[in-house]
């Protein structure tokens, strides 16, 4: 691994050059009358029919998740990372049934993030500010992935020294993150979206190709498959038991579907996602999305088997325990021993920028947040919209900022829990968004109260867990009445009891609900045009300039 | 769900929607069903082939439920209140 492949550096820079390019060039793509609104920086203009909409979506979801995430799982511990496979399966019947009416209602009411709608529908300031601090938290270590991802493929093309301070061993990481910073910083979401179009031609050539390739020069499914399935019967020294089984084992099943359950109902109410829904054009796009999308779940599960290939090259698993047994390495590994140099260079660019353009996504969309539910609620309610997108832009960079400083302090043995921190976070706002879409049943001190009670339970177990070698945040799952459970899953049902039971408590005491700002119409509505404003928010004092 | 006098849809669409959605998201969810490794499809353990074959299984499900629901386009401008 110590020396540098120039045919794979020269692609690997080349695409970077290429995307930067775009980036900077979205800039002026479908340019718009004010950019300085955050319809425009923050939303794309809320535009997009389902062409583009379908590979931003598709580029907000499959991540370095998919590409380094679920395969390291798969290559350590076999069947069990297919929860991913399941989880990317019926992630899609669930945004069919609510994204719709989220995606109708933000349309009708001018609602940029998750936060700015929870405030209107249950009239709570607070439960919009919980929503927008926790949506900004989550985001953070799923930014953070992404860049464990890049790194995985730096240190396997032997960029970035072993040794040394971590400022310079990351300096590669820091320099096209920088970048990355600067044309999100001046496009917005036109960026990502645009680039999204290089980044899948990329991941589908590069899974096409891999899925045909590897498996002859490997002796075929049946010898990878049964390598895989040596390994994971022999027995792991840290924990007495097999490594891993091929095919799900009865006791493992809950925490399957517990997984795969819980980061599906997760998944959309991310800021990042709910952001590619909001800047789709019509409401028909999200349905005829959620049709389409699974082409996106078809490739994970495909990448999701180049774990069980990495297991059956003898090479990957020396390269592996060489670099301190960081499964993660597994699939860049597997490219760099299958493939000639310039075809690695090409499933390197696929990774890196299959990871850069997620995570402008979500810093956007982190933004667009603290942006309209914490900058223009607590600090500025007078702000103008190029104000408010001036304010979006910085929050931005230093979402990116803060997200780097996760990534190079960070242990890396299993990065998927990072995904899965952010999850059980993420999934206490679900009572108040998703739930919120269909009924103000729930009274809003409540869900404040039952969100607080599912962050702190979440939390506290996350921290208790150890595994990978970690003594805390080691592993997303712990054991109830005897089932090993998603955390999220627990916290979440913990949270809506708790606001169930305190919403007949107050209504008993007479507490005083809030204003729902909303109306049964905006829900279902399909309004070609955006309110320049969200409606219900303090009017400026100054008319802005359009 | 609420919205059928809204939506225009009867009853019974809704009805059939709900049902094909819940059969796509329980075809995975319900780990049971598939966590086997035979009958095998060549070299791939049933566990495998099963979920690569309920991707496009769900597409098709949601893509026929997307039909049952799509309304022609209003083009009227509808003004916030």
């Amino acid at each position: 691994m110590s020396h540098i492949n120039a045919v794979s550096l020269v692609i690997v820079i080349g695409s970077f050059l290429i995307v930067t390019y775009i980036g900077f060039a979205a800039a002026r793509w479908r340019p718009a009358e004010d950019p300085m609104h955050l319809n425009e920086w923050g939303l794309g203009g809320r535009g997009f029919g389902t062409f583009v909409s379908w590979f931003l979506l598709g580029g907000d979801i499959y991540t370095a998740y998919t590409f380094i995430a679920v395969p390291a799982l798969v290559y350590a511990t076999g069947a069990a990372g297919f929860y991913a496979l399941s989880y990317t399966i019926m992630v899609f019947p669930i945004v069919f049934i609510f994204a719709p009416r989220l995606w109708s209602v933000a349309r009708a009411r001018g609602y940029v993030s998750p936060g700015d709608f929870v405030r209107g529908r249950h009239g709570s300031q607070g439960l919009g500010l919980a929503v927008a601090a926790t949506g900004i938290l989550a985001t953070m270590p799923y930014i953070a992935l992404q860049l464990v991802g890049i790194e995985a493929v730096l240190t396997t093309m032997g960029i970035g020294s072993p040794t040394g301070n971590s400022f310079v061993r990351d300096l590669p990481l820091i320099i096209a993150f920088a970048v990355v910073a600067a044309y999100t910083y001046l496009a917005g979401l036109r960026a990502p979206a645009l680039i999204a179009f290089v980044k899948d031609l990329l991941i589908y050539v590069t899974v096409i190709v891999a899925i045909i390739y590897i498996p002859g020069r490997l002796g075929g499914w049946g010898h990878i498959f049964n390598a895989a399935s040596a390994h994971l019967k022999t027995v792991n020294p840290a924990t007495g038991k097999p490594y891993g089984s091929l095919v799900v084992m009865p006791a493992g099943e809950w925490a399957f579907a517990t997984l795969a359950l819980g980061s599906a109902l997760a998944l959309f109410v991310y800021p990042h996602a709910v952001t590619g829904v909001f800047a789709a054009k019509r409401r028909n796009v999200i349905r005829r999305n959620a049709a389409m999308l699974p082409a996106y779940s078809l490739v994970l599960g495909l990448i999701a088997l180049f774990g069980y290939m990495a297991r059956a090259t003898p090479a990957v698993n020396a390269g592996v325990k060489a670099g301190g047994g960081n499964p993660q390495l597994s699939v860049p590994l597997l490219f760099a021993r299958m493939f000639p140099s310039w075809f690695a260079g090409i499933g390197y660019s696929a990774i890196i920028i299959g990871a850069l353009v997620p995570a402008a996504v979500m810093s956007i969309a982190a933004a667009n947040l603290f942006t309209r539910t914490i900058y223009k609620e607590l600090i500025s309610p007078n702000a103008t919209p190029a104000q408010e997108t001036r304010v979006a832009r910085l929050a931005s960079l230093l979402m990116k900022v803060g997200a780097l400083g996760f990534a190079i302090e960070l242990n890396k043995t299993f990065s998927i829990n990072l995904q899965l921190l952010g999850g059980i976070w993420i999934l206490q706002t679900f009572p108040a968004v998703v739930i919120g879409l269909y009924t103000r049943w729930f009274h809003r001190i409540a869900l404040i109260i039952g969100w607080a009670v599912g962050m702190a339970y979440g939390s506290i177990e996350a921290y208790r867990t150890s595994g990978g070698g970690q003594a805390h945040f080691g592993a997303s799952t712990t054991s109830v009445f005897g089932h090993v459970t998603y955390i999220a899953i627990i916290a979440l049902i913990l949270n809506i009891a708790v606001s169930a039971v305190l919403t007949l408590v107050f209504r008993r005491i007479g507490l005083q609900d809030g204003y729902d700002e909303t109306r049964p119409a905006d829900y279902t509505a399909d309004p070609v045009t955006v309110p320049a404003a969200p409606a219900g928010t303090r009017p400026p004092a100054v008319p802005s300039a359009r | 769900m609420a919205k059928h006098a809204l939506s225009g849809k009867s009853p019974a669409t809704w009805g059939v929607v709900t049902v094909l959605l819940v059969v796509a998201i329980f075809g995975t969810l319900w780990v049971p069903i598939y966590a086997r490794s035979a009958p095998k499809l060549g070299p791939f353990p049933f566990f495998y082939w099963y979920q690569l074959i309920w991707v496009p299984v769900s597409a098709v499900l949601c893509w026929i439920c997307y039909l049952l629901l799509r309304s022609k386009p209003r083009n009227r401008r509808v003004v916030p209140r």
